[in-house]
């Protein structure tokens, strides 16, 4: 294909700076209400404290080695949890999607399992590995894996026939089908599925941290609340935040590497 | 086509397999030891002897589940003094959200002690869990103003004692539970009708918001909450707990009946140290006020002010006597469990 | 002919789940732990603990809070959606605050919405239950709006099409199947939103029940919860594949004609 010119990488390069200025905007308008709010009485100063309080007890956590402990906590639990529900996920979503059979069999089966919420499982997991690790991985792998597995199916389903039908007059093989054919239509879908798997892996992780008692930030959450420690409490709240934020543009940096061949992608970047 | 997908695939797929098997190691491994809040022992005693005639044979590595609050203040000033190391416990802290988790842990063998509120424990024994209290783990105090546990009104409120609680909404941790019980029996001494109260359930940093927010009428408190909502200004009209009976078997430290009997010797000395740990922390308000921050985000000016719960080295069984009766009135358990099998 | 075809339909549909339900009975009926109770105990306490008049007041009032807050969420998820996935500026702007609250963990969300409406009542849980089916509603709008086919939008913008034309016929209409996916996970999400809300300060609810459950110990009770919850939220999805297979009776009938079935 043709390389790119020098006025769009231009153009692109001032895009991307222009997009983190507004987001940059976006959050310090969110900082600067917080501030005022509780200033002024509309929210309860006991229970919610300005945001520069928050932020400066935040900064102190930041010194704080169980502080950098339980971030990496959090963040392994996440990161292995939505491999597997990644994994999981596209496999069976595949296997199933591409089989017709298999399709009709299992849609009752996850139509029931799917909606089932992943806090009815707590009571569960919690006999079967309490506070440890994998409590909160089966949370989140159950969680997420749904998540992935729904998009996969959509991708696998929205093959564009004449796509398919060129493909099998051409005689390609079952695997090269799979990958020259089902996979690039179900990747937009897999990327939607990765971006919701990941934010959802990441909340599941913090909520079983918080609710259960896995290490990491949800658990330091926790005892904070429990020690009536409220500033503290909003400084975690605003670390698990900016992980969620780290996350997201992490999914979406993935996504465009990955996607860049998608009109959606392209277009962004032509404007 | 500069990036295909199916580069990507090939990498990704290899970066699947490889995390696959990082994660398989994960699970397969005995996991991490969680020992975030327990204060640092020193290298285990293994075989030294130590000044104790009966020198335990070899040291044990024993989980405890605990909730990160004041009441199990004793438990960390016993590992700080090195009263477990004495008995030869090499003793890990897992900090639980609530009860429910350890209750749990402690049958499924994932703890081999917990810390459980008398009611809780009550309504396990009922449902045959096959629990064995050990020791107490915390009472009230017999003072009912001077308790650690509190109901607590708005400051300008006009529920001045406990017959108005009657027809209003009372913030409770958990409902049907020993805070509900107690003050349904308070109610009903004063000579009003519990079954009118509404209890609705909020953790407790919430009920104080709730109480502050008059979202509620009235919200059942412990400390730090307590200190933490009179000081705001809210008006305090009595322990529950205390205000029941006098140092209220409020907690315990429990086993499963089946690592009881399996392990007579290792709950032997674990009573010892606990119950050792339990007397030094009620004759040293001071260093328990002191262990507080290690484990909690407690404000030091609040753990000052705070007042502690009463450590005894032995269970109030009158009280839990009492307890059980009242949880039957109220339609918790079935009947009074036979209190020779709970309690040692 | 037909009988056959419904019959193979039938047959497909409850296959799997009777064979997974005959291992759990039989797996489980010798089980000992207190915690994973016997099939048979945990459908024999399903009359006793689900009357009608606990029907009413439980279930009810979960499932009109979760209509409701879903209803929220669908309406205020693709008016933003939409206007995000139009706008690339007003994205940039919201992305990163949206992402912020959107990895805040629901119980501690809670809280702050009650800071503004109180805990008890309905108007709390109804915005918690709003603001998690929001994120992937609002999510997949997003990317339906952003991946319209270029064909249309340039044909529209050709033909003069009058801004609200524009906003239904291509817009809506041509995100319609990505918003349905979206439409749908939030379904499964606000399940969930609907028993964590019902942890705090909850009176009624099925959520409330399968953890009062859960304290008490009263373990088959619980189970029964759990999959009670099951049922309404497959339920639920049929409901919702129902409304879906009419709402985009066009699309499957555009790929059909491509199909050339």
């Amino acid at each position: 294909m043709t390389t790119v010119a020098t006025a769009p990488e231009r153009r692109r390069r001032r895009l991307s700076g222009s997009t983190a200025a507004l987001g940059i905007l976006g959050l310090f308008t969110i900082g600067a209400l917080l501030e005022v709010l509780p200033r002024i009485g509309v929210l309860n100063r006991r229970f919610f404290p300005p945001s520069s309080e928050i932020l400066t007890t935040l900064i102190e956590q930041l010194g704080e080695g169980a502080f950098w402990t339980a971030v990496s906590d959090t963040l392994r639990g996440w990161a292995i949890g939505l491999t597997i529900a990644m994994v999981l996920g596209i496999a069976v979503g595949v296997i199933i999607g591409s089989v017709p059979f298999l399709r009709d069999v299992t849609s009752s089966t996850i139509e029931f399992l799917r909606p089932i919420p992943s806090v009815a499982l707590i009571p569960l997991v919690v006999l079967l590995y309490g506070t440890k690790l994998q409590s909160a991985l089966i949370l989140i792998v159950y969680a997420a894996f749904w998540q992935v597995l729904v998009q996969v199916l959509y991708g696998v389903a929205d093959v564009d026939p004449v796509v398919r039908d060129t493909a099998r007059s051409y005689r390609f093989s079952r695997w090269t089908q799979l990958r020259q054919v089902v996979w690039p239509t179900a990747l937009p879908y897999v990327m939607t599925g990765f971006r919701l798997a990941a934010a959802v892996a990441l909340i599941l992780q913090v909520t079983a941290e918080l609710v259960i008692g896995v290490p990491g930030l949800g658990r330091n959450l926790g005892v904070a609340q429990s020690s009536g420690a409220v500033s503290l409490t909003y400084a975690l709240v605003v670390a698990v935040g900016i992980i969620g934020i780290a996350i997201n543009l992490f999914a979406r940096a993935l996504e465009r590497r990955i996607l860049n061949w998608h009109p959606s992608v392209r277009r962004d970047v032509a404007r | 086509m500069s990036m295909s997908p199916f580069r990507f695939s090939r990498r990704a797929g290899l970066a699947a397999v490889a995390t696959l098997a990082l994660t398989l190691t994960a699970c397969g491994g005995d996991g991490e030891t969680t020992d975030t809040a327990s204060p640092t022992t020193d290298a285990t005693t293994s075989d030294e002897a130590t000044d104790d005639a009966e020198a335990p044979a070899e040291t044990v590595d024993l989980t405890v589940g605990v909730i990160p609050i004041l009441d199990v203040a004793p438990i960390y000033l016993g590992v700080q003094e090195g009263f477990f190391e004495e008995e030869g416990i090499n003793l890990t802290l897992e900090l639980a959200q609530g009860g429910a988790a350890i209750i749990p842990g402690v049958v499924s063998g994932q703890f081999q002690f917990g810390f459980s509120n008398t009611i809780s424990l009550l309504l396990a024994q009922d449902n045959n869990l096959g629990l064995k209290a050990i020791a107490n783990g915390a009472q009230s105090t017999d003072d009912p103003m001077e308790d650690f546990g509190a109901v607590v009104v708005p400051g300008d409120s006009d529920i001045q004692d406990l017959t108005d609680l009657e027809g209003k909404r009372i913030g409770v941790n958990t409902l049907n539970n020993i805070q509900t019980t107690t003050i349904n029996q308070l109610v009903r001494e004063a000579g009003g009708d519990p079954s009118t109260i509404t209890y609705v359930e909020l953790p407790f940093p919430d009920i104080v918001q709730a109480v502050a927010n008059r979202d509620v009428d009235a919200g059942q408190l412990v400390e730090p909450f307590r200190t933490l909502s009179l000081n705001a200004g809210d008006r305090n009209l009595g322990s529950n707990l205390a205000g029941v009976v006098d140092n209220m078997e409020v907690a315990m430290y429990f086993t499963s009946q089946a690592y009881a009997d399996e392990n007579p010797d290792i709950v032997e000395r674990f009573t010892r140290a606990i119950n050792k740990s339990l007397q030094y922390a009620d004759e040293n308000p001071v260093a328990a006020r002191e262990i507080l921050g290690t484990y909690t985000n407690i404000d030091p000016a609040v753990a000052e002010a705070a007042v502690l719960p009463r450590w005894p080295g032995e269970i109030n069984r009158d009280t839990v006597q009492l307890l059980a009766e009242l949880a039957v009135g109220d339609g918790l358990i079935s009947a009074v469990p036979d209190l020779d099998v709970l309690l040692p | 002919m037909r009988l056959t075809s419904i019959g193979r339909q039938l047959l497909m549909t409850i296959a799997l789940p009777v064979i997974l339900l005959a291992l759990w009975w039989v797996v489980s009926a010798d089980n000992t732990s207190p915690f994973w109770p016997s099939l048979q105990k945990i459908l024999q306490a399903f009359p006793d603990t689900w009357t009608s008049d606990r029907v009413m007041e439980d279930i009810v009032p979960s499932l009109a809070r979760l209509a409701l807050g879903y209803a929220l969420a669908l309406l205020v998820g693709v008016g933003l959606g939409t206007v995000i996935g139009l706008s690339r500026p007003v994205r940039a702007f919201l992305e990163p605050a949206l992402e912020f609250l959107r990895a805040i963990p629901p119980p501690v969300i809670i809280p702050v919405i009650a800071l503004f409406v109180g805990y008890s009542g309905w108007t709390s849980k109804i915005i918690a239950i709003a603001l998690g089916c929001l994120w992937p509603i609002l999510l997949n709008t997003v990317e339906g709006v952003r991946g319209l086919d270029e064909v249309l939008v340039d044909t529209a913008r050709s033909y003069r099409f009058r801004r609200p034309t524009y906003l239904y016929q291509v817009v809506l209409r041509g995100s319609s199947p990505q918003v349905a996916t979206g439409a749908r996970q939030a379904l499964s999400i606000g399940v969930i939103m609907m028993v964590i809300s019902e942890l705090f300060a909850a009176d009624n609810g099925l959520g409330a029940a399968i953890v009062q459950a859960q304290r008490a110990f009263a373990i088959p009770e619980m189970w029964t919860g759990i999959i009670l919850l099951g049922v309404i939220g497959f339920l639920l999805s049929l409901i919702f594949r129902l409304a879906e297979w009419r709402a985009l009776a066009w699309y499957r009938g555009l790929r059909r004609s491509e199909r050339g079935t």
